[in-house]
């Protein structure tokens, strides 16, 4: 057993010593946190009173007037300071609009430290507004797509409001009438409330079955790297007089898994601390709080928490092993990818899985796909975490896996022994039958 | 009496198509030096694999000190150089020596303090902490032995040991394999080197061809395999002895280096009419010298020059 130790110490200290693991452990966080403050820090200083001169050229000037009100709404915050978002300037058109607008035109688009009192913007609005919607803008900011729409959204407004009224009917009828649906989801389990919401479930559910996803596909690929380079140094005939194929094969998925979950837990733990402490870390950048971008965090229940690391440690076996055991077989990468093949397939239904039980998570095809023990560890902690599943199909689903560990376990390490010292032509699926036969 | 080291009894050794060990039988005794020596493909590294238990013998008997078990079960009291050596490229010295002392079941710290005291032993001192692929061929090959000794394992089994050493690292290995041998454990190990084995074995087996062809002391051996050996040391007029070494009547062969030559004389010829015919012909020697049949003559003698091409051949379809 201390041999197994010696092989898991090896591959953990080893793998986590390499520059790519430093990195993309500590700069994923690095970005992750970047994500989180830049966009905060890039609109929060850019946010600006805007100056417009609205050109009421209707009839009755009403129109003018709404749209003003409207605009009043919005503000934003700076330096702990509330401001509005527009400052608005009613021009009335006595001389004809087209004269108006010139005027204003002219004042329009310069730099404030040049002028000012320059506008950032004209909206002319006339009869033909009022009848078809259609109004003209002119300014320095005409290509900003967010404050258009925020202008077209009060213009539209103001619009439906004077139209009501020259229809006669009640605004406030209108408004009760188009209020829209709101559901509120909530998880039930063994007829009780959860407290949790059914989108923090969703984005649970999501969260594990991709990071169970993500792991195998990567570091399950290292473990078969892991053995081919074993292979190509020739390391292994001296591991194979002092150590059994299968403490070799245990210590190698062991290794590699738990370093796979260390960098996870690495991962996890930065964006659950920065997500915690964003109030903190935005007063680091000189930040208002508010402001920071909320990543959602769902809370774990500790059962879950269990089930998910179960199924996790689990699964990366089943799928470790039979990565070692391609490793064995081959003699390069290149070989490699061939014989990953199936085994990539295996994952990625597995994932998809996820996304049927998401869907509906008391449907058949996630009760089938819990016993089958390749897609068990990605569909089995997302029915737990949307669905109450019985104990017994618990029991069951983690009884396939290990009688599927086993088995492949078995396979593997019959492969692996014949496999590790086996140079030169990449083995035919007849050959490699053979060695499982003859063991 | 104590037994055997090693012992093999009737083992077989099948590959696809070809048979790469014959009923081979052999026993190593403990304590000493005992070589394995054969042309290229004769089955030595076959052999010394399924001593190792990384292959099973499809036939046969084989016991470790004295136990049935296999090597893996004995692990901890083995050492094995295969001839193939490895070691992982990117680790440092003294981590890979730690590890390697680690699967023959040595505590870490023990481990580390063996493997310094090795390093020290070996003049690797200032490699200490470097990557393993930053070491000339020569160091990692001290490494290597390093890393199969650290244990003080009580059979030491080496493929092809010296292959590869410049002369001053061949000295320094040979040294330590002969100081293995002096505390009374056992060294095993393959060659084809003959010099090397005859300076160094207690005992040898010679196989060819995947069988066993001689298996004794060097004592033995040499008493054995008989007849009258001059060792013969030219220093002019050389081409005028080719006549008289050619008299099938008073040489039975000959072995021709150039300047020296190793004569073996034919049965009932007399070494002083050899010496008579070749002053006769006019032929001008530094040495004339009545010596032991040497191991290299023996090989080639019982295995053949064309056995060693038959094998090739054989190495060459298989």
């Amino acid at each position: 057993m201390n041999k197994v130790f010696a092989v898991i110490r090896r591959e953990m200290v080893e793998r986590i010593r390499t520059k790519a693991f430093l990195i993309s452990t500590f700069l994923l966080p690095i970005l992750m946190v970047v994500m989180m403050v830049l966009p905060a820090f890039m609109m929060g200083g850019t946010e600006r009173t805007q100056r417009i001169a609205i050109v009421d050229g209707t009839r009755d000037g009403q129109l003018g007037a709404a749209v003003e009100s409207g605009l009043a709404r919005p503000t934003f915050t700076k330096d702990g300071e509330t401001r509005p978002l527009y400052d608005v300037a009613l021009v009335t058109a006595p001389d004809g609009v087209q004269l108006a607008e010139d005027s204003l035109v002219a004042l329009t688009g310069f730099s404030r430290e040049k002028m000012p009192t320059t506008l950032d913007g004209v909206l002319v609005l006339t009869d033909e507004t009022l009848a078809s919607g259609k109004a003209v803008y002119l300014g320095g900011n005409a290509g900003s797509l967010q404050g258009m729409g925020a202008l077209q959204g009060t213009l539209s407004q103001a619009l439906m409001r004077s139209r009501l009224q020259d229809a006669g009917v009640d605004e406030a009828v209108v408004m009760k009438a188009m209020m829209r649906a709101d559901i509120q989801s909530q998880k039930v389990a063994d007829g009780k409330l959860t407290g949790e919401s059914g989108e923090a479930s969703f984005v649970l559910a999501y969260g594990m079955g991709f990071l169970l996803y993500f792991v195998i596909l990567i570091y399950g690929a290292q473990t078969a790297t892991s053995v081919i380079e074993e292979k190509t140094s020739r390391i292994m005939e001296v591991l194979a007089s002092s150590l059994t194929p299968f403490q070799m094969l245990l210590g190698k998925i062991v290794g590699v898994g738990l370093t796979g979950l260390l960098q996870v837990g690495i991962w996890g733990g930065v964006v659950f601390l920065a997500s915690s402490q964003r109030g903190a870390l935005a007063g680091l950048v000189g930040l208002d709080p508010s402001a920071m971008a909320a990543m959602p965090i769902p809370s774990m229940p500790l059962d879950l928490l269990v089930v998910f690391l179960l199924y996790f440690a689990l699964g990366f076996v089943l799928y470790g092993a039979l990565y070692a055991a391609i490793g064995s077989m081959v003699n390069s990468m290149q070989e490699m990818q061939q014989f990953m093949m199936p085994v990539t397939m295996l994952i990625v239904f597995g994932f998809f899985g996820v996304f049927a039980v998401m869907k509906d998570p008391t449907a058949g095809i996630g009760l089938i796909f819990s016993y089958i023990p390749f897609f068990a560890p990605f569909v089995m902690p997302v029915r737990w975490s949307m669905a109450s599943v019985p104990v017994t199909q618990l029991v069951l689903s983690l009884a396939s896996m290990i009688a599927g560990i086993l088995a492949v376990a078995w396979l593997a390490a019959r492969i692996y022994r014949v496999g590790i010292l086996m140079y030169g032509k990449k083995p035919t699926f007849r050959e490699v039958f053979r060695w499982v036969r003859q063991g | 009496m104590t037994a055997p080291a090693v012992l093999l009894e009737g083992v077989t050794k099948r590959f696809a198509g070809h048979v790469a060990v014959r009923d081979l039988s052999m026993t190593v005794p403990t304590g000493g030096i005992f070589g394995l020596l054969g042309p290229n493909g004769a089955g030595k590294s076959t052999t010394i694999r399924m001593i190792m238990e990384i292959y099973l013998a499809d036939e046969g008997r084989i016991e470790i000190l004295g136990t049935p078990h296999g090597a893996r079960a004995l692990s901890d009291r083995l050492g094995y150089i295969p001839e193939e050596r490895g070691l992982y490229k990117k680790m440092k010295v003294i981590d890979q020596l730690i590890f390697f002392g680690e699967t023959k079941g040595i505590v870490r710290g023990e481990a580390r303090k063996r493997g310094l005291a090795w390093i020290e032993r070996l003049g690797l001192g200032e490699w200490r902490d470097k990557k393993v692929e930053d070491l000339s061929k020569g160091m990692q090959q001290k490494v290597q032995f390093a890393g199969a000794l650290l244990h003080d394992p009580d059979l030491v089994v080496l493929d092809e040991p010296f292959s590869g050493l410049d002369p001053v690292n061949s000295q320094v290995m040979k040294d330590v394999v002969i100081d293995i041998a002096k505390q009374g454990r056992t060294v095993l190990f393959s060659t084809h080197i003959m010099e090397q084995a005859e300076r160094m074995c207690d005992r040898v087996v010679i196989i060819a061809r995947g069988e066993k062809v001689v298996d004794g002391t060097l004592a033995e051996i040499k008493h054995q395999f008989g007849g009258t050996h001059v060792a013969l040391t030219f220093s002019r007029d050389k081409e005028k002895a080719a006549r008289v070494l050619a008299d099938r009547s008073l040489v039975a062969s000959v072995d021709d280096y150039g300047v020296t030559a190793d004569v073996e004389l034919a049965s009932g010829a007399q070494a002083e009419s050899l010496l008579e015919a070749l002053v006769h012909a006019g032929v001008g020697m530094t040495r004339f010298e009545l010596v032991e049949p040497s191991l290299q003559s023996i090989f080639i003698a019982k295995v053949g020059a064309e056995a060693v091409t038959a094998a090739r051949k054989e190495e060459v379809a298989a």
